[in-house]
């Protein structure tokens, strides 16, 4: 199905209806000003559409505010700004009784099937709440209809009186997709519907999700972080780190020919199909950065492989890079850090705090390694900086030194073929080289 | 669960029960289809309630009186709040104070009912509301026919005609429950007198008034044990033969329960408690009207036979007692299984006040049941809807709870109570006299122990409330009272029933030291905690039985509730559940 209708994909995109159309959506957490601190950014400035009918596959590292993105499609998460048109209409300015009426039209099965099913309630009840809480029909309509959608999930009529302990984990799952189908909507949520099942299972639960899409004519917005799975199903797919969407396109065109660096180091790490393939892997040094402080510029800079350096660094030994970014995170870090007024007396006293001296830092960062004179005067003088407590100027010389229009900047969305593909990196702008020329340089 | 690690949706044997090809007939019709189990069922308990009916009856006017004082409190809200608006504001105002008041409780009342409407209103009407505003016009609704039929019931006649009728119905049930019955004093007197020659004269068949008592007491808990496992049997009848589901998750909870041995004894220690509570009236040696709270009536006088005249004399309970006080030395103590002078026979001897013991154990326990479940009833119900709307909203409601119970759990408990009753018994409320301040002890605990029973759920309640499952039903627009009794209250309610098992031995030992203190439930209500701390005195002395038998049972029966608790926390153990859970995920 996916090979077939991403073919088709480039000629018919531009006449395809849109169903959902986000724009510019931020979810933040915890921003209610009781206990201060800046807001965590789940979801930080996205947009993207999903077209009637297809599988958007929504993919990226644990954390990275992907299935965020997706309670907030659903209105399970109160979006902080932005909006999601559905079929036009804003669904995040809705109020209670619109939300109401408008929650039918879409439903989300949800990760783990374990949890999403109340043990409490028999599978015929659980089936039929959404029936209920809509009052459609008559009961005893509604007790046929949750018959007929256990046939159409591959179970049984006689399972209404069990309970889901009964059940295998694949056919807990197949009663989620039941209870979701029950008011037949048009646009799914599925998040992450097969990454906790055995494995036998999980194509199992792929194809009915396939089946029934083609059947009811669903639209899917198919979350994940098993990338294999996503090649199967989805028609296009978004990539996602630290609340944004770094690349967003067609299926495999993104996955033969990568355009964002993100996107490179994601799929290098999938062990390679044909052995032959002697590309090297993109290791990725370090996780993610606390979304509660994500970094300036472009949210991938602290670890991207591609990243723009200044002219005359530019070969600068990557260890000696790695140990530059490591830094520049602890000068943030101790910037960060309320020191108390006990640990400031303590440091006047010359007593042992728990930030560790920058002398250390600076041997442990750079001890043994060859660094260029010009490289190695900035460094001491951020180091000399950072060990007077200001943490302010030495972060000032270390951008002025090192930085580059990856952390100064956000980048903007390029599209980087005719299908309409985009990527979210400076390397597209036409200045400078395309990161798969880079990475292919530096690895 | 027995699962294999693959899926084959269509085999059977995955399926952890036998069978069952049930496709959902509803529960009238699988009664028809099989009637003889549930009829041999039910005959057999028509004929167990047969000979008790009276008690029965009995019961359920006591409830019904216990309804009937909360529904008149109610009533009476309207006009007091009314008067009070009257006194200062005048009679306008008083009457206009008296219609807001009942207006808004019968919206209330409303708002609770509006749910079970058979039918949509607004759509009958032709319109077409939104969600919320057809919730509006149903209150409204609702509210409207309360309020006509109150108007009816309260302005003509209709009223006073349906007080009369529902005052014949009581006054039937009044007459059945005044019916002798099977086992009680009047078929099985233990209290006769002695004639000169030494025969016992009416007590039952003739025999001496030990083994009379004795006779009705051991019948009492034959009775109670045949009809308790009878009420068992209909269980697994239901479960057999009628009930729709093969198994569910309470089945095996009640297995785990039922091979617990600790937690069977605090069944039974507590199930024995709540019969000698109900049937306190056969159990008790005399009739606690005679013997302990109007000994001087003229009712409570009786025949004995005096050894110094040699003849048959009468005397009064009130006289009688003061000859056979249990106060230690030289006084007329009568001990457990001993005859006083007046040939009244006490199995667990008599109190410092010469009343009978036995009696007093029987009606304490009574006090106790009614204090302890009055009081658990309420703080569940409370904790319950705390915790649940504070985990379910989080934020702010869960900061303004916790603020607001901890205040209240800072106070030792003790000493709260002992604050609040002295208070109110000081006050004098009309609250405080049911049961010699038994009923406002019930409120007081309720409000006390609220707190902590809050806080001891909030962790499941938080845990429960970030369950998928209540995402799930957000996502579908259910309202979240309902997604907090569905999705939430069955997987707290446990918790509650362990915590308040728990609690009600701690409400049993608070209410005794009360007593102890002198505060607490007041004579003449018997209370087992007055009893120890009126025998304490005496306890080295011949006198000892009154402080121990009454100590002991307070220790057996709190005892017995722990055991209860600790029996369902491992019967519900959410550890094997956890582990139950992680099998049926199919090697996810
Ligand atoms: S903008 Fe810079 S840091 Fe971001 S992905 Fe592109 S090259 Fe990497």
């Amino acid at each position: 199905m996916s090979q077939q209708l991403a073919s088709s994909d480039s000629t018919t995109r531009e006449k395809r209806e849109k169903l959902v159309e986000v724009r510019d959506l931020k979810t933040y957490y915890g921003d209610s000003g009781m206990f201060g601190g800046p807001p965590v950014k789940a979801v930080d400035g996205v947009s993207f559409n999903v077209f009637r009918g297809e599988t958007l596959g929504l993919v990226g590292e644990s954390g990275c505010g992907k299935t965020t993105l997706g309670r907030t499609l659903l209105q399970l998460e109160d979006a902080t700004g932005g909006e999601v048109r559905y079929d036009g209409t804003d669904i995040t300015e809705l109020n209670s009784d619109q939300l109401y009426e408008w929650r039918r039209n879409a439903q989300m099965v949800f990760q783990d099937p374990d949890s999403s099913l109340n043990d409490r309630m028999t599978v015929g009840e659980i089936i039929r709440e959404p029936l209920d809480v809509y009052e459609w029909e008559t009961p005893a309509d509604r007790r046929d209809r949750v018959r007929e959608l256990l046939e159409t999930v591959g179970l049984r009529p006689e399972h209404y009186f069990r309970y889901p302990h009964q059940f295998s984990g694949g056919q807990r799952q197949r009663i989620g997709i039941a209870r979701t189908l029950a008011l037949e909507p048009d646009f799914m949520v599925l998040d992450e519907p097969v990454s906790a099942l055995d494995v036998s299972v999980q194509a199992e639960i792929i194809n009915l999700l396939e089946d029934l899409q083609e059947e009811f004519g669903l639209t899917y917005l198919f979350i994940a972080h098993d990338l294999s799975v996503v090649r199967h199903i989805c028609d296009r797919v978004a990539v996602m780190y630290l609340g944004n969407i770094m690349e967003i396109g067609p299926t495999e065109e993104l996955f033969t020919d990568p355009a964002n660096p993100y996107t490179h180091s994601l799929l290098s790490a999938i062990p390679a199909p044909d052995p032959t393939d002697t590309a090297e892997r993109i290791t990725l040094h370090g996780t993610p950065p606390n979304p509660r402080y994500p970094p300036s510029g472009c949210p991938f800079n602290t670890r991207c492989p591609a990243r723009i350096r200044p002219p005359e660094y530019e070969h600068l030994d990557d260890e000696v890079w790695q140990g530059i970014n490591t830094l520049r995170d602890v000068l943030l870090e101790r910037k960060r850090a309320d020191r108390s007024i006990r640990e400031r007396i303590r440091e006047r006293l010359g007593r042992q705090t728990r930030f560790a001296t920058v002398e250390e830092t600076y041997d442990e960062l750079f001890g043994g390694l060859q660094i260029p004179a010009n490289a190695e005067s900035s460094i001491e003088q951020i180091v000399e900086h950072a060990s007077n407590n200001d943490e302010e100027a030495a972060l000032d010389v270390l951008t002025e030194e090192f930085g580059s229009i990856c952390e100064s900047e956000k980048p903007e969305y390029h599209t980087v073929s005719e299908t309409g593909r985009k990527s979210f990196c400076h390397r597209h702008d036409g200045e400078h080289r395309q990161p798969s020329q880079v990475l292919e340089e530096r690895y | 669960m027995s699962d294999t690690q693959h899926e084959k949706p269509m085999n059977d044997e995955e399926i952890r029960t036998d069978g069952g090809t049930d496709t959902g007939e509803s529960f009238r019709q699988r009664v028809m289809d099989n009637p003889k189990p549930g009829a041999i069922w039910l005959t057999v308990l028509v004929l167990l309630i047969a000979p008790e009916l009276g008690r029965f009856v009995d019961w359920m006017l006591a409830l019904g009186g216990g309804i009937k004082f909360i529904f008149d409190g109610f009533v009476a809200a309207p006009a007091w709040i009314g008067s009070n608006f009257e006194d200062s504001l005048g009679f306008v105002a008083g009457a206009f104070a008296t219609d807001i008041t009942a207006l808004l409780m019968l919206f209330v009342l409303a708002a609770l009912l509006r749910g079970y409407l058979p039918f949509h209103p607004d759509t009958r009407l032709g319109l077409d509301l939104s969600r919320s505003r057809r919730v509006w016009f149903e209150r409204g609704f609702l509210t409207t026919v309360f309020a006509a039929v109150t108007a009816v019931l309260v302005f003509t006649p209709l009223g006073a005609l349906l007080r009369n009728e529902v005052g014949f119905y009581v006054g039937v049930l009044d007459s059945i429950g005044d019916m002798q019955t099977l086992i009680s004093r009047e078929t099985i007197p233990n209290h006769g007198y002695q004639t000169p020659a030494g025969d016992w004269e009416g007590t039952f068949l003739g025999l001496s008034p030990r083994y009379a008592w004795l006779t009705r007491f051991l019948l009492v808990w034959v009775y109670a044990a045949v009809f308790i496992g009878w009420l068992w049997q209909g269980y697994n009848v239901f479960r057999e033969h009628y009930r729709a589901m093969d198994w569910t998750p309470r089945d095996d909870v009640i297995d785990r329960l039922r091979s617990h041995s600790w937690g069977v004894f605090g069944i039974v220690v507590v199930l024995g408690f709540i019969v000698l509570a109900l049937f306190a009236p056969a159990i008790a040696t005399y009739p606690i009207q005679e013997n302990v709270y109007q000994p001087y009536a003229e009712d409570s006088e009786f025949k004995y036979f005096n050894e110094e005249s040699g003849e048959v004399e009468m005397a009064h309970h009130g006289d009688a007692n003061l000859d056979s006080r249990s106060q230690g030395e030289g006084s007329g103590t009568v001990s457990i299984n001993e005859y006083d002078e007046y040939g009244r026979y006490a199995p667990l001897g008599t109190t410092p006040s010469g009343e009978d013991m036995m009696t007093h154990i029987a009606y304490g326990a009574q006090t106790s049941l009614t204090i302890a479940f009055v009081s658990i009833t309420i703080a569940v119900f409370l904790a319950m809807l705390l915790s649940l709307a504070s985990a379910f909203y989080g934020g702010i409601v869960d900061l303004m709870t916790i603020i607001g119970t901890d205040t209240i759990i800072s106070i030792p408990i003790f000493v709260l109570v002992l604050m609040m009753s002295v208070v109110f018994s000081q006050g004098d409320v009309w609250i405080a006299e049911p049961m010699d301040g038994g009923f406002l002890l019930a409120l007081i605990y309720a409000f006390a122990y609220m707190p902590g029973m809050w806080r001891s759920i909030r962790g499941p309640s938080l845990q429960v409330a970030q369950e998928e499952w209540v995402d799930a039903a957000k996502s579908y627009g259910q309202r979240p009272l309902a997604i907090m009794r569905k999705h939430m209250a069955p997987y707290v309610m446990s918790y509650l029933i362990i915590y308040g098992s728990l609690l009600i031995g701690g409400i049993i030992i608070v209410t005794s030291a009360l007593s102890f203190l002198g505060y607490g439930v007041t004579e003449p209500t018997p209370e087992w905690g007055r009893l120890i701390s009126d025998g304490r005195n005496a306890v080295a002395t011949e006198s000892w039985h009154v402080s121990t038998v009454s100590g002991a049972m307070i220790a057996i029966v709190v005892t017995g509730f722990n055991a209860l608790g600790d029996g369902i926390r491992d019967a519900i153990d959410p550890q094997a559940e956890a582990n139950a859970t992680g099998n049926a995920g199919g090697g996810a």
